[in-house]
């Protein structure tokens, strides 16, 4: 018993950090209609980009993720104002084609700057525990799982009270409508998709602090984004937090169970079954 | 050009590819071979992807599926290759049908998605099955027989390019345009759409299938990371969309150029191959979203605006 409420604990804690990898995926999805197949390559960068901060100027990985978020923004707005504004209106298939092309060059530079080696960001408080009864709590994951929901729920703020989270809501629902309201949608849309990969860099920050990392990861976790993103629906921030927690849960238990190398079958089971089950999402709109 | 010239223009270039092996040297008969089984897959994939308009990121998993058909009946069983092939095949055509049935009713994003994580699914559970060698992989006989590799990869190259021309003078084949182009439409008008979709994703399939078999004998060692390789499905989708999908002729021909200018690259600058690729898909998917079959058929009279006028259509 006590075994399975430590796994609940750590599939719990593992769930607040996928909400906030999924967040910035379903956000641009939601609005721009992108599936981001380079999500999970830009959650790598900012990993990556936190380990320098934390080796090279040894700036604290929880602190030196508002850095990274920024820098991660700028990459972001870059990338959707340069290459994705100009196949907006293409598709679905060629935006999918297009943004597998930037993951394809990310791992490939990511591989070229910083080698294929295993990472981690080691703090000095990487170790250390909290005990509450029988269960133990490593304390970098309840932190990294407390900056996860409470950013999630800051976006779900932001996205309802902000004049430019009500543009972005505005402009998923009709773009027409939301430019004779004076929404500028070239730069609206690389708004949402800095926020969308700042997002994955704060994710990337958090990951690397409780897991390893390798230019490689990209792609597993697009797909753990994409089941978090379905499960929870694109209408509300806050679904992801109930995607990221099920998908978590789920995977812990498998590992438990059924074997530890069938964590990824049993997320990607839950995913393909949703999506036969309800296309729109167990919490979404029927489409 | 009459149907008869372009046929004999096809016969001849299939007879000069055929006798290769004899003036080429084996450097050139291995690039023929991986080439080959490339344009299987970019043509396998022309018929779910291109002609019924399923954008399925999964057809790695018919590959694996196929390699390790001939795998576990030459490594496992001691029965021959052929006998290896005909497993393989049957397996990704059964594996097509069971999860064609229900994959097939998503759309869009959902089926691209889905089948990408079904090719994950699939490589995670066969890395636990003993049968299949587990993670450690399987050791096939070696065979060193190259010109009947190369012979066996034109030979399907051919008759998977025979299907797609067939398709586009078939009832099945414009049933399978219908639903492309308007599914619901098509179901107005009689076609079967459930029955079709999942003829044209097995058809994919057995392709693939037969293409891994080859390669799993030719390369003689296969494990789940190979098998799977998920980025095997990028590489067949940017190839059939790079020469145009929905033609007969353009997967194969982007197959060839995109493996040639690779070959080239990663001969001169070992370590960019894999970036140009992803390059390569970006900047495609910008200046020339329905392939070179396109290009060629509108350059001629808009000249370099042609490439302009694409990215005028789609940007915001």
């Amino acid at each position: 018993m006590d075994l399975l409420a430590q796994v609940l604990i750590n599939g719990i804690l593992l769930g607040g950090l996928y909400a906030i990898m999924a967040l910035g995926l379903a956000l641009v999805w939601g609005v721009l209609n992108i599936v981001n197949l380079a999500h999970g390559a830009f959650i790598m960068l900012g990993a990556y980009l936190a380990w320098h901060l934390y080796h090279y100027l040894g700036i604290d990985p929880f602190l030196g993720l508002p850095i990274t978020a920024i820098v991660m923004f700028g990459v972001g707005y870059a990338v959707q104002r340069g290459i994705l504004n100009l196949i907006v209106r293409a598709p679905m298939f060629n935006t999918l084609l297009i943004t597998f092309g930037i993951e394809v060059v990310l791992t490939y530079l990511a591989q070229l700057a910083f080698s294929a080696d295993f990472r981690t960001i080691n703090p000095s408080y990487a170790g250390s525990n909290i005990a509450v009864g029988p269960v133990v709590i490593p304390t970098v994951r309840l932190a990294a799982f407390g900056v996860a929901i409470a950013l999630t729920v800051a976006m779900w703020l932001f996205l309802l009270r902000t004049k430019l989270g009500r543009a972005i809501r505005a402009t998923a629902q009709n773009l027409v409508a939301a430019r004779l309201y004076g929404v500028e949608p070239r730069h609206l849309y690389a708004m949402t998709f800095g926020i969308g990969i700042g997002l994955a860099g704060v994710a990337g920050g958090l990951y690397g602090t409780v897991s390893q990392i390798n230019p490689y990861i990209g792609a597993t976790l697009t797909a753990k984004c994409f089941a978090i993103a379905i499960i929870g629906g694109l209408d509300n921030p806050l679904g992801v937090i109930v995607g990221g927690l099920v998908l978590g849960i789920i995977e812990s238990l498998a590992i438990l169970y059924i074997g530890a190398t069938f964590g990824d079958v049993a997320s990607f089971g839950v995913l393909v079954l949703v999506l036969i089950v309800r296309p729109s999402g167990l919490l979404g709109r029927t489409a | 050009m009459s149907i008869w010239t372009r046929i004999a223009i096809a016969v001849v270039i299939v007879a000069i590819l055929a006798a290769l092996p004899w003036f080429g040297s084996d450097v050139v008969v291995q690039f023929g071979i991986s080439t080959l089984i490339l344009a299987v897959l970019a043509q396998g994939w022309n018929i779910i992807g291109g002609y019924t308009g399923y954008a399925s990121f999964g057809n790695s998993t018919f590959f694996g599926l196929g390699a390790y058909g001939v795998a576990i009946a030459m490594v496992q069983w001691h029965l021959p290759f052929w006998v290896g092939m005909v497993f393989g095949a049957a397996m990704a055509v059964a594996f097509a049908i069971l999860l064609g049935l229900p994959v097939l009713r998503l759309k869009g994003h959902y089926f691209a998605i889905a089948t990408l994580a079904l090719a994950q699914v699939v490589a995670a559970i066969v890395s636990n099955i003993p049968l299949f060698g587990q993670n450690i992989g399987l050791v096939l006989p070696p065979l060193n027989n190259d010109a009947m590799f190369y012979e066996l990869a034109l030979a399907l190259l051919v008759a998977a390019t025979l299907t797609v021309a067939w398709l586009t003078r078939s009832r099945f084949g414009f049933g399978l345009i219908a639903i492309r182009e308007n599914e619901e439409g098509a179901a107005v008008m009689g076609v079967n759409t459930t029955l079709y979709k999942v003829m044209a994703f097995a058809l994919s399939g057995l392709f693939s299938a037969l293409a891994g078999g080859i390669q799993a004998y030719w390369i003689t060692f296969l494990d789940p990371a190979s098998a799977f390789d998920i980025s095997l499905n990028v590489k067949m989708i940017i190839m059939a969309v790079f020469g145009g999908p929905g033609t007969i002729f353009g997967p194969v021909v982007g197959a060839f150029v995109l493996s040639a200018i690779s070959e080239v690259l990663s001969s001169e600058i070992t370590s960019v191959a894999g970036l140009f690729f992803g390059i390569v898909v970006v900047a495609a998917v910008v200046l020339m979203p329905r392939g070179l079959a396109d290009i060629i058929r509108h350059f001629r009279t808009s000249g370099w605006r042609y490439f302009i006028q694409n990215v005028k259509a789609h940007r915001i």
